[in-house]
């Protein structure tokens, strides 16, 4: 047999570790059609969304009442495909993971790399980077589709510095530009947002190992717990809710008013962003922790 | 020493799977790895290589850990199961996935495609794939980074003829290159054709660790079958002699500790003609059936599970 590894490093330096980890993840991501369905579904979807809701909105300006128009908040409206691709990332880190243990390779990555963590940090590093480029793409592009259908329904450009909250006694649909303040900020963090999902996702797909268990729970703590919580009395409720992930995914992308019909007043945008943060990072260590200690 | 296990235990709740397993793997020559199904050959694989973790004991690579190694590929390579690859991968693809984890260079890829013989078909998505060609794809993933060390999990499990035949000479020309080979099967016959050392064990308990030479002679005891018209004559002519003597479920005598040559002048003396006059050695799995069938977990008759084990 001839053997070509004269290439490769010496067999005694160096070890295999988190930059071949991270090529050995993003070839496998790349290698597959459902990383690319599920990034079409994120761009079609977000900008799909935005041009619907901006349409209807835009509709029905006229009969909206002082209070839907204190609460409109034109970047969050622009955002509001985010409600259906939370689910996406989800889906992509859970099956990025999951895949692995339902055909058995998780046991040939680990083979390749035995430092388990690097396995997890890579994973999550991969999903981070893919899912922030698009996300953070789909956030601006979403902008734009949104301002110009509002624009063409007889919105009224706000003046950049002018104040949200004079858009009540506005007759016009507000409409704010790139370069209002905060509404950059606001777009970089709904793609952080469903970025931070994503790789709470790879977390809970370590955590569960099957791509049901995963997508359904994390599903129901995005979609059903929000629904549920609202059975709760509210001195209960008031307190938890606007904790619940999907409902600091609004807070991030929101530069207007705080309060809303559904969930109460809304945690504001960096605070949520920290909370965010900090479920990803939890739930991707105790993720760690467990493909350590347990047989794969 | 290649690999060395010492007091290796697992068990999974209440099950134990291997119960104190201590071998050793020699350099450079084809060790089989024989056991009944069931016995914790593929648990104490999974052990070799990290990937379960041993209740008790420990097993190294010379000497060294396994999740120590800093290139494992290219020290170890392992098939352990043929079909866990993902089906929307094409085999390049998938194999150069794995390349990329150990640093190995991607012409290497097409390299052990051609070995595997797998070329033409390395761009078809590996769900499509026969079990002769995953079996084939797994064997590449295992040579990917040249490794002087290979583990092969029941590498002919559910392959026709023509492969079992095309493992076995590769088997044997990797070999012949000096790598150590620990070879799983749960077929005795198996082993005869490729294996030099041989460790059986049962119920995840070690049974022996020798060559498949001395497992055999210090297993078998000779026979002679004799067919004669005088059958109660003969036999207690030999058993007067010191031989044991019993009735073969076809009518035969089934004769130990005579062998044939005196069996047949003790006859020719005695004025008894013989029919038949045959030597039988036990086969290798005949061997390999009694030494276990203590030690089977899902045996076909029901028995006391303490009587051998």
């Amino acid at each position: 047999m001839t053997t070509d590894l004269l290439d490769a490093p010496a067999i005694d330096s160096g070890r295999a570790g988190f930059p071949e980890a991270v090529r050995s993840e993003w070839a496998k991501l790349r290698s597959v059609r459902s990383t690319w369905i599920s990034l079409i579904v994120i761009v079609v979807a977000g900008l799909g969304f935005a041009a619907l809701f901006s349409a209807v909105i835009a509709n029905h300006w006229k009969q909206s009442g002082p209070l839907d128009r204190a609460q409109f908040d034109p970047v969050r409206i622009s955002q509001a495909g985010s409600f259906i691709t939370q689910i996406v990332v989800g889906v992509l880190g859970a099956l990025i993971v999951c895949s692995e243990y339902a055909n058995g390779s998780i046991r040939t990555t680990l083979a390749a790399l035995p430092r388990r963590t690097t396995v997890v940090t890579s994973k999550a590093v991969v999903t981070g980077v893919v899912l922030l480029v698009i996300t953070e793409c789909t956030a601006f592009a979403s902008f734009f589709v949104s301002q110009a259908v509002l624009l063409a329904s007889g919105g009224r450009q706000l003046p950049a510095g002018s104040s949200l909250l004079d858009q009540a006694k506005s007759a016009a649909i507000p409409v704010l530009s790139i370069s209002s303040s905060g509404v950059p900020m606001a777009l970089l963090r709904t793609g952080l947002y469903l970025t931070l999902m994503g790789i709470l996702a790879v977390g809970l797909g370590f955590l569960l190992r099957n791509t049901t268990a995963t997508i359904s729970v994390y599903v129901v703590v995005l979609l059903v717990i929000p629904i549920l919580i609202q059975l709760l009395p509210s001195s209960v409720r008031d307190p938890i809710q606007a904790y619940l992930p999907s409902n600091l995914g609004v807070a991030m992308e929101t530069v207007g008013s705080t309060h809303t019909d559904w969930a109460g007043t809304l945690l504001s945008a960096w605070p949520a962003t920290l909370v965010i943060i900090g479920y990803s990072a939890v739930i991707l260590a105790a993720g760690a922790v467990l493909l350590n200690r347990r047989d794969a | 020493m290649v690999i060395t296990a010492t007091g290796l235990s697992k068990h999974y709740g209440s099950t134990l799977a291997v119960d104190d397993l201590s071998f050793k793997v020699r350099d450079g020559v084809v060790t089989g790895f024989l056991g009944p199904n069931g016995a914790g050959k593929s648990t104490t694989m999974r052990m070799i290589i990290g990937l379960d973790h041993p209740s008790g004991g420990n097993v190294s690579i010379d000497g060294v850990r396994y999740r120590d190694l800093r290139w494992p590929l290219r020290e170890v390579g392992a098939l352990l199961d043929a079909k866990a690859v993902h089906p929307g991968r094409s085999a390049r693809n998938h194999l150069r996935t794995i390349a990329l984890a150990n640093k190995i260079p991607a012409a290497r890829v097409d390299e052990v495609l051609d070995i595997v013989g797998l070329t033409a078909v390395a761009g078809r998505k590996v769900g499509k794939y026969s079990l002769g060609m995953s079996q084939r794809l797994g064997i590449a993933a295992a040579l990917l980074g040249d490794p002087k060390v290979l583990l092969f999990d029941e590498p002919v499990n559910g392959l026709d003829p023509e492969g079992i035949l095309w493992v076995r000479q590769l088997l044997k020309g990797l070999a012949a290159e000096g790598r150590t080979i620990f070879l799983s099967s749960h077929l005795m016959s198996e082993m005869a054709q490729t294996a030099t050392d041989l460790v059986v064990i049962g119920r995840g308990r070690l049974i022996a660790d020798t060559t498949v030479d001395n497992f055999v002679s210090s297993h078998t005891v000779p026979t002679v079958e004799v067919r004669t018209g005088d059958q109660d004559a003969l036999a207690e002519l030999l058993v007067a002699a010191g031989a044991t003597v019993v009735t073969t479920p076809d009518g035969a005598l089934g004769v130990t500790a005579l062998d044939a040559p005196t069996i047949g002048q003790m006859a020719l003396t005695a004025g008894i003609a013989l029919h038949e006059l045959t030597p039988v050695r036990a086969s290798l799995e005949e061997v390999f059936m009694e030494m276990t069938s203590g030690a089977q977990e899902y045996a076909t008759t029901p028995m006391d599970p303490g009587a051998h084990a």
